[in-house]
């Protein structure tokens, strides 16, 4: 009987032991195999020679995946007829999208990276963990399969290039024709700043004084109706009172603890909050609670901001180029005459870093069948007009009119019926993009104007490795959250005091640690950047 | 109030109508306690967006609209789909799963059976570690071919090793005297199971019936992994999931530029969204509800 159980425990833990086992070999063997037909396929590419034009190709299915739920109105589905018509007489090949949801897509999108399914073109990019993905060997080389994609190629400079490579390898199409800025800054309403005799909002100075307008001159209108959560008065006033640069890729909690110096030194890390800067931040901040800019208990506010913008009962927003863009046309048209204005942070000291091109990137999938038609199908996407409107816009007539080069709606247009989209966010191209009539027209003067001095992303490829300083950087979190919130929005009672405390508080945390290594990381990547 | 002669036993009755009368006050008010989240979630999704932002949320809307119901049975369709299959998943996963774990449950609690407790200690001993999250997504995918398959829903929920010993639990409550009168009868085991065995555990059946249904009623995470959009019909749970994360998607979505912002009512299509999602158990909930407070108490006394 005993050895009998014996036997049966023994067998039991041998069973367990497979079993892990087996997980971990199933892993690697999985791995070899994509690694095994990547270079099955690299082989092949370089037996078949460039397919010459009247050269029979035969008809293939490609996935595009992309994030966002499944339309369901029967729109997608039409305009798909439509641009399969175009590759098919292009490369006798059909594209159709698989979608991943946005529920709980994070998860969801890299299980899929992970699974090895074979998808051929994959939306990627900064947000949809990248170069974790490219580690892993999700993505397909695309150095040798560039050729399918001549224009496209020739369009990305040898820059451009470098920013979408691991390792001397070329995992990504970046989107680097594509128009959008995503700085922040507040909006305000013009009207009512020239009621005050306020020209424009440059700085903070400005826009205090149109604060302190609204305050005196609008009963019942808070000046600023802020949610104690947001954090970006704070790197509003580094980005536009300093050359600093943000380093996004640290992450402090509710205040950005550390920044590279400036442009001219931008492998340069500091914490501007020990700097004379931040003291005079916080007394600022004091007077502008003091004089009740804000409601008084702003830190437990969750109020949208946005619609009391909208609703008149508050003077002032804050978010981004992109969201002003359609707001200040949806204000012209619900308060005429309210004249939006927009004071973007890094206007003031011309301090502004454009969105890295692979904020958005394509890749072709590391187990995709037919990896030379996908380059082929997203050549024609990049290069044909016509294909580009009917993947983007929808069909002409049906979803839009262009009137006087301006996208417009059908008459009978109706969301419900008619809406589509195909979440395209990985390579789209300005030569092809509309102006449409729901957006605020001058905003195109106010790209010119970010143009004229933003420089572009130097930290695109710059990934920082959190591991030696994870415990330390937790720690700032905690004292950023919990003193950070008081300071930023003048709630301490004595400023001076509070950010001698929030100074030492964050000493203790190992503040110094964390600059030290991100100096050390920044000097290596300033190597890799620049020894090229 | 009738009056009593005996003193001793008005004093008595008095002393009970106020205890009674302090006992319905309190639950009464209990009662409106737990009542009043779902008034207030009524009323705001049948509020405007607008003023729950303005105003926050009443227990009388103040500016009536059914905007949110409107948006999330756009395509009435899928809330029927999703209401069918979730409907399916919860009555067949419900009825199996107790099949399943009632037999089990017996089996291992059966002092004849000589590793019963190796057994059960074998099933607790797979809730102590997991394979994480990549494993088990490519052993479902990869290994068992059930992407896309209804079955990789219903499947993981059958045999929960909680809810065996659970269920052993209670069983052990049975007399094993009952077993062995049967055998001696000349009944084979299937039948003490299904004619002795069974009538016998009913609170416990009603109890973990509640619980898997529950389960699979509120199922969405492994129809999220598995069931990809060229499924037709996916559970409620993850399509009223799609429509708030849609929702809030789109409203802080950086890398959607292109399209304005549309006004979606987020907040209140949460508050409809609960509605829609929690109403049918609710309705069902006082049917099932004698059993279930016999079950809680399971295994309270009885050791």
């Amino acid at each position: 009987m005993k050895t009998r159980f014996k036997l049966l425990a023994l067998l039991m833990v041998l069973v367990l032991i497979m079993g892990i086992t087996g997980c971990v070999k199933s892993g690697e063997t999985s791995g070899t195999q994509g690694q095994m037909t990547e270079e099955n396929k690299s082989g092949d590419i370089s037996k078949t020679d460039s397919t010459e034009d009247g050269e029979e190709l035969e008809f293939v299915e490609l996935t595009f995946l992309m994030m966002g739920n499944v339309p369901t109105n029967g729109q997608l589905e039409l305009a798909m007829a439509e641009w399969n018509k175009i590759l098919e007489e292009e490369i006798n090949a059909h594209l159709k999208i698989e979608w991943v949801e946005w529920a709980d897509w994070l998860t969801k999108y890299n299980l899929l990276m992970a699974s090895g399914e074979p998808i051929d073109l994959i939306t990627s990019g900064d947000w949809l963990d990248m170069w974790p993905n490219a580690q892993k060997g999700a993505f397909m080389p695309l150095d040798d399969l560039l050729q399918y994609a001549p224009l496209t190629s020739a369009d990305i400079t040898a820059e451009e290039w470098e920013t979408c490579k691991l390792d001397d390898t070329t995992y990504f199409f970046p989107e680097q024709n594509y128009t959008q800025y995503v700085n922040h800054g507040f909006y305000y309403r013009g009207d009512w700043a020239k009621e005050f005799g306020i020209d424009k909002v440059t700085d903070y100075e400005s826009f205090g004084q149109y604060l302190q307008g609204v305050a005196d001159n609008k009963e019942g209108v808070v000046p600023w109706d802020a949610n104690g959560s947001k954090f970006d008065l704070y790197d509003g006033w580094i980005i536009s009172e300093t050359d600093s640069l943000e380093l996004l890729m640290v992450p402090t909690g509710y205040h950005k603890a550390v920044w590279a110096e400036s442009k001219e030194n931008k492998y340069t890390a500091y914490s501007p909050i020990f700097n004379d800067t931040f003291m005079e931040f916080a007394k600022t901040m004091q007077e502008w609670g003091d004089a009740g800019y804000w409601r008084e208990d702003v830190l437990n506010f969750k109020g949208d901001t946005r619609e009391l913008f909208k609703a008149g009962q508050s003077g002032a927003d804050q978010h981004h180029t992109q969201t002003y863009r359609g707001l200040r046309w949806e204000m012209d048209n619900l308060i005429p005459g309210s004249e939006i204005g927009f004071y973007p942070f890094g206007s003031t000291r011309k301090n502004l870093t454009q969105l890295s091109i692979i904020h958005g990137a394509t890749a072709i999938g590391a187990n995709s069948q037919n990896p030379e038609r996908a380059v082929m199908a997203y050549e024609i996407l990049r290069q044909n007009e016509e294909f580009y409107r009917l993947f983007v816009y929808g069909r002409e007539g049906v979803q839009y009119e262009i009137v006087d080069g301006v996208k417009t709606r059908p008459e009978g247009y109706n969301d419900a019926d008619h809406e589509f989209y195909t979440d395209f966010w990985s390579g789209r191209e300005d030569k092809f993009e509309l102006p449409t009539d729901t957006e605020y027209a001058g905003i195109y003067d106010l790209w010119a104007e970010f143009d004229s001095y933003a420089i572009p992303d130097p930290y695109s490829r710059f990934i920082f490795d959190r591991t030696p300083v994870e415990a330390e950087l937790a720690a700032i979190s905690d004292v950023t959250s919990a003193l950070g919130p008081a300071i930023t929005y003048g709630k301490t009672g004595d400023p001076e005091a509070a950010v001698v405390e929030y100074r030492e508080k964050l000493k203790k945390a190992g503040i110094d640690k964390v600059l030290e290594e991100v100096q050390r990381q920044l000097d290596d990547y300033k190597v890799m950047v620049e020894g090229k | 109030m009738i009056e009593k002669n005996n003193k001793l036993s008005s004093k008595k009755d008095s002393g009970k109508v106020i205890m009674t009368a302090v006992s319905y006050v309190f639950i009464t008010f209990f009662t409106l306690a737990c009542l009043l989240p779902f008034i207030l979630m009524l009323s705001s999704s049948l509020t405007s967006e607008k003023s729950v932002i303005i105003n926050g949320f009443n227990l009388w809307p103040k500016e009536f609209s059914t905007l949110a119901y409107k948006i999330i049975f756009e395509n009435p369709k899928d809330i029927l789909g999703g209401y069918i299959v979730t409907i399916l998943l919860t009555t067949i996963g419900t009825a199996l799963g107790l099949w399943i774990i009632s037999m089990t449950g017996y089996a291992l609690q059966r002092k004849d059976f000589a590793w019963r407790n190796k057994i059960t200690y074998f099933f607790y001993f797979t809730t102590l570690f997991s394979g994480g999250l990549v494993p088990y997504y490519l052993l479902m995918t990869k290994y068992l071919g059930l992407k896309d398959n209804y079955l990789a829903i219903l499947l993981p929920g059958l045999m929960s090793p909680w809810l065996i010993i659970l269920m052993r639990n209670f069983m052990k409550s049975i007399p094993h005297s009952i077993t062995e009168s049967a055998k001696i009868d000349g009944a084979n085991d299937f039948q003490i199971y299904t004619k002795l065995i069974m009538p016998l555990a009913k609170p416990a059946l009603a109890t973990i019936g509640l619980f898997l249904a529950l389960q699979y009623w509120n199922e969405w995470y492994n129809a999220m992994l598995f069931l990809s959009p060229n499924v037709e019909h996916r559970p409620l749970q993850l399509y009223l999931y799609n429509v708030v994360t849609q929702a809030e998607s789109i409203k802080n979505s950086a890398a959607n530029s292109n399209v304005p912002p549309q006004d979606m009512p987020n907040e209140t299509i949460k508050m409809a969204v609960g509605i829609i999602a929690t109403g049918p158990v609710i309705i069902f909930y006082p049917f099932v509800q004698k059993y279930f407070i016999q079950g809680i108490t399971i295994g309270a006394v009885k050791g």
